[in-house]
């Protein structure tokens, strides 16, 4: 297990160096910021003083090597558009992302969960085929239209909910269910396939003969078994709902990462946009080595060198 | 699988598989709508009353119905005069094109280098595969819009950039796939032979492996006309005056109020496309790959 | 379990929040403002960014300002004496109190003007006031500005100087003061939630009187369609940057109205002039009487915009009206087009970026395409269209679709950077015009660079450098009940604003 740890560990530094390196190269490609920050008219003394002050008339290698340098000693650099910390950017609105992703993993799996059940168990219904449809409409529209239907309708035309922003306690249910709908259709297609799945196994046939009642057998042993998936789903839908996030902030105006990324990037706010892809592929990473450990943990027979399923 | 069968248990061929598939009765309004918008797609120059282009300050923003100066504005106008329905068919073109172009560039892409990883092993598979998980760690939209940020807009960059972000779905799969065929009895007597490396995995690996790459194909194309719409709402996406449905969608959202029209039956055209492939998707992976469980 | 504690913490959450809610809106003295981003910064001379001035002109004064009708007005600076050709002398106010109850003084403007001239610092506002070269504070309520040379815009660029509190500054140190910003103006910086809001509330010790609103707060909201939203659900007063279209939109409600006013934005259609097909007058001239400029404003800009045949608007200082103009042409344009040496139409490429409203630019494209000049649109982000708008003649593509302001109302501003042969902004060298718009600049008597800017003006129009498209009016939208005159200059000062009785 040590070993695997390690060699995972030593894999997982690599992938982050391969993403640090990659993005910064594609943002240097893109051109530096000193043009948003000058003001129109500005000649070109002035622009290639505020260039040098910034640091960047240095070559792409002296600018790499120093980004590395920085990050070794966990400087994240200071905000070009702000010139404060990164971190000091960063940290505030965290907490909004995670909890955007939560509430959203929240609302995927509050009806996708329960819809799987009804699939798997009632499988050729037309009720279920129905289900299994309106699953598949979050992930078959945009998230900026759904989410500005959701606006019009409940804020706009019902006056029922808020329609933008973070500061009401109710203003997380249009976003969360915008963007939890992405989900739903993967939660409640895994859920469906591991219900099947168990409702072949002997042991459903044999509670039934015993006198156990149906949903008694769901519900005990069924669920139980069926959980484990669903957990690893779990860690790799909410990377899946953090990339989505970036659109669905957008629209909501809620002041999490995802807005930051668009606003950085327009910017070329290099330290910030690095930090936040950063932070994005060490989540992704970090959430994957999860999903892989709870399936090894759950099933030895799969070999920890990274095969799949 | 006895001892006895050296040959990988080999799927049915593909025409058949594809045959098996259209057989299934309660798919058929599904294929419908697919052929439907791929037909519009194919063939609107033909189909659509007006230029999709062409402007009619006077006419700004009117309601499906009204009487045009080339016949009727079936669906009404928007923002510079424009037929809607025209611009609907154009947009189902130049949509369709985006996300088939890119599905397919990242399909040849993918599966490529997940072949050479699952077959030739070695430091090639190390190299290759570690590229895979760095660019799938990227955050996808992320990596998007940096890119395009760098290419610029554009219809032929932006299949580029769709392609190149999603490659690494499909060699994901290739690459397990042919791990399991490669090291079956039946290739290694076939390296043994003498054949040439590309025609084993021309004519015994990748038969045995297309069937879930198909599948996610068929997913991916439904999410790249998502993702066109979500650059175009971001600024990102193809040039006017080209339509595409995004750009149509995420313009008409300004309108919602006095053109409703505009916004709201490109997203039903958009919506229908998309779940009906997302079904069609389901429906295959189903059958092909049913233990899938990463996308 | 989890669960159970989930929903406890949510009910909890709501109940306080309810509470809260229901306060704030038992004093509705509180406005609520969308803006398009967070500001980038409250230190007033740092950011060159609308977002940031539109919070901190609240929170400070600057030395001069503007009325209404443009005309520069005393704020802090109470007169001035010009008493040579490089020296201003400034009085100024002796009742103003700093927001911690110090009171401001010469030293304090003369410490603002030194900050802002600092290489060190780095402002990006550098280049407007480098023409500074000395401030000194001959007496308490007297300061006086030297420039290296004449230097006639020097009081139009005062008017952006905010004056910043030189103990406290020195005190907290730059970073600070960018999160913590302390003027005198007539609020006072409360809180910054980054990412959600700013808030203000108001100074009540205010030296022109007491401000409308108890409290300010500037949220961010990127998308147009949500800012609308939010207005018609009441969750903001007032929200900035809206087109015409969407203006539309509110014009029917009952409980919202359409604020507008022309800005000193000049829209333009700058043509490359030293590589490809427009270095030919001709085709140049074709373009112009190719494009219905009035039906782009009527139809487009709902009529919001005005139609300028300079580029400057009736708020620039340097304005004239008389100069020849290209009326709607198209038979002449393609005339001209064939004339040029292209009987069969001629492609150009048209470079934009998404803030710049894309109807416009489609409009033209489709108006050139009917008189023989394929347009073809080269979109991309602000940071590349910035790039490719300095870039060598070879690299800034034929045409590029533009709105320019230089916040100061003074032609300078405008023409110079525009047009003048050392500056990147310009494709255009003419000699002639340089000569006039040099003499402009250095020249102090007013009568002597409108004079010149006439003859500036009249090259530009024969010669079609640029076209002048309309002057832009920024469109807000607003409760009914709120009382405000939009300025040109695009500033959301409080003090201006009140509720309808």
């Amino acid at each position: 297990m040590n070993s695997f740890l390690a060699k995972r560990l030593g894999q997982t530094v690599l992938s982050v160096w391969g993403v640090i390196t990659i993005v910064f190269v594609i943002l240097q490609l893109s051109g530096d910021p000193t043009l948003l920050m000058v003001p129109e008219g500005a000649t070109q003394e002035e622009i290639d003083i505020l260039r040098r002050q910034l640091g960047f008339d240095r070559p792409m290698i002296v600018q790499y090597g120093d980004y590395l340098w920085k990050l070794a000693r966990l400087d994240m650099g200071v905000s070009l558009v702000q010139n404060i910390p990164v971190i000091d950017i960063i940290a505030p609105r965290v907490g909004y992302t995670l909890y955007l992703a939560f509430a959203a993993l929240l609302v995927a799996f509050g009806i996708g969960l329960p819809v799987g059940i009804y699939i798997g168990v009632f499988r050729h219904s037309a009720l279920a085929r129905a289900l299994t449809a309106v699953v598949l409409v979050g992930q078959s529209m945009p998230t900026f239209w759904s989410g500005i239907l959701l606006i019009m309708v409940f804020a706009v035309s019902w006056e029922i909910l808020p329609s933008s922003g973070a500061e009401d306690p109710s203003s997380i249910i249009l976003p969360a269910i915008t963007l939890g709908a992405l989900s739903m259709a993967t939660v409640a297609r895994i859920t469906r396939t591991a219900i099947i799945e168990e409702l072949g196994k002997e042991y459903v046939r044999a509670s039934k003969a015993r006198g156990l009642s149906f949903a008694a057998v769901i519900r005990r042993h069924v669920m139980r078994n069926a959980s484990i998936p669903l957990i690893t789903i779990a860690a790799l839908e909410l990377s899946n709902l953090l990339a989505g996030a970036v659109i669905v902030e957008t629209v909501f105006a809620w002041p999490g990462l995802g807005l930051l990324a668009i606003q950085s990037i327009e910017a070329r706010d290099f330290p910030v946009v690095q930090v936040l892809v950063l932070l994005g592929s060490v989540v992704y990473i970090g959430l994957n080595l999860l999903a892989d450990i709870l399936y090894s943990v759950v099933d030895p027979r799969i070999k920890l060198q990274g095969g799949r399923p | 699988m006895s001892g006895a069968s050296l040959l990988p248990r080999r799927r049915a061929p593909l025409l058949r598989q594809v045959l098996r598939a259209c057989e299934a009765r309660r798919m058929w309004p599904l294929y419908l709508i697919f052929v439907t918008f791929t037909l519009l797609a194919l063939f609107a120059p033909w189909i659509a009353p007006y230029p999709p282009a062409e402007q009619d300050l006077f006419a700004r923003l009117k309601p499906p119905g009204t009487a045009g100066s080339e016949g009727i504005y079936w669906l009404g106008t928007d923002e510079l005069g424009r037929d809607l329905l025209s611009r609907i068919i154009h947009g189902a073109r130049v949509s369709m094109m985006v996300a088939s172009l890119s599905v397919v560039v990242s399909l040849v892409t993918g599966t490529a280098i997940g072949l050479a990883a699952g077959y030739f092993r070695g430091p090639l598979e190390v190299v290759l595969m570690r590229l895979v998980d760095i660019i799938l760690s990227i955050p996808a939209i992320l990596l998007a819009i940096i890119a395009v940020a760098v290419l610029g807009p554009g219809l032929q960059n932006l299949v580029i950039v769709l392609g190149f972000t999603r490659w690494p779905r499909y060699a994901r799969v290739a690459y397990g796939q042919t791990l399991g065929i490669a090291n079956t009895p039946y290739v290694a007597a076939a390296r043994f032979i003498g054949l040439p490396w590309w025609r084993i995995l021309l004519r015994h690996v990748l038969p045995n492996i297309i069937a879930p790459l198909i599948v996610v194909a068929t997913l991916e194309f439904g999410l790249m006309i998502i993702w066109e719409a979500g650059l175009s709402f971001l600024g990102l996406g193809v040039q006017p005056p080209l339509p595409s449905w995004g750009a149509i969608l995420s313009t008409g959202r300004n309108y919602m109020g006095s053109a409703w029209w505009i916004a709201t039956l490109t997203g039903a055209c958009l919506f229908l496309l998309v779940l009906s492939v997302n079904m069609i998707g389901d429906f295959l992976r189903d059958r092909f790959d049913p233990h899938s469980i990463r996308r | 379990m989890l669960r159970k504690l989930w929903l406890t913490l949510h009910a909890l959450v709501l109940a306080v929040g309810g509470l809260g809610v229901g306060a704030a809106l038992a004093s509705s003295d509180v406005l609520v403002i969308d803006l398009v981003n967070e500001p980038a910064t409250l230190d007033p001379h740092k950011q060159w960014n609308p977002d940031s001035y539109y919070v901190y002109r609240n929170i400070y004064d600057n030395l001069v300002t503007r009325n209404t009708a443009g005309e520069i007005m005393p704020q802090i600076a109470t007169s001035w004496k010009v008493i040579d050709d490089t020296t201003v002398e400034f009085k100024i106010r002796t009742d103003v109190k700093f927001h911690d109850g110090t009171p401001l003084t010469a030293e304090d403007v003369v410490f603002s003007i030194k900050r802002i001239t600092d290489p060190e610092f780095k402002s990006p506002q550098l280049g407007q006031f480098n023409s500074i070269v000395d401030a000194v504070a001959t007496a308490p309520d007297t300061v006086v500005v030297k420039t290296g040379k004449p230097y006639p815009p020097l009081l139009a660029q005062l008017v952006k100087l905010s004056i910043v509190s030189k103990a406290y500054t020195e005190r907290v140190g730059d970073e600070e003061l960018n999160l913590k910003p302390m003027g005198s103006g007539p609020y006072k910086f409360v809180e910054w939630q980054k990412g959600v809001k700013v808030v203000l509330e108001a100074n009540n010790e205010y030296w022109r009187g007491k401000p409308p609103f108890a409290r300010a707060e500037f949220r961010a909201v990127k998308d147009a369609a949500t800012r609308i939203a939010d207005l018609r659900t009441g969750k903001a007063d007032l929200v900035v940057a809206l087109n015409s279209d969407n203006a539309a939109e509110i014009e029917g409600s009952s409980k919202l109205k359409v604020l507008s006013a022309p800005t000193e934005r000049v829209a333009y259609l700058m043509m490359n002039t030293q590589f490809g097909p427009l270095t030919d007058v001709k085709l140049r001239r074709a373009v112009a009487y190719g494009l219905d400029r009035q039906l782009i404003i009527d139809a487009l800009l709902g009529g919001y915009a005005r139609k300028i045949d300079v580029l400057l608007t009736p708020a620039h200082f340097g304005y004239v009206e008389g100069v020849k103009t290209y009326p709607y042409d198209p038979e002449k344009a393609r005339a001209l087009v064939a004339e040029a040496g292209y009987p069969d139409g001629v492609s150009v490429e048209l470079v934009t970026a998404p803030v710049f409203d894309q109807r416009i630019v489609q409009a033209i494209q489709q108006q050139l395409s009917k008189v023989g000049i394929t347009v073809e649109i080269s979109m991309s982000d602000m940071s590349t269209f910035l790039k490719r708008r300095r870039a060598d003649p070879e690299g800034f593509g034929d045409m590029v679709f533009g709105r320019w302001s230089c916040a100061c109302q003074d032609a300078d501003g405008v023409l110079y950077a525009m047009f003048h042969s050392g500056s990147v902004w310009s494709k255009y060298a003419n000699p002639e015009l340089d000569k006039h718009l040099e003499a402009a600049r250095s020249a102090m008597d007013p009568q002597v660079r409108l004079k010149h800017y006439r003859l500036a003006h009249e090259i530009i129009a024969d010669q079609v450098p640029s076209i002048p498209l309309y002057q832009a009016a920024a469109i807000y939208g607003a409760r009914k009940e709120l009382q405000w005159t939009p300025t040109a200059n695009e500033s959301l000062f409080l003090m201006d604003m009140s509720w309808q009785e």
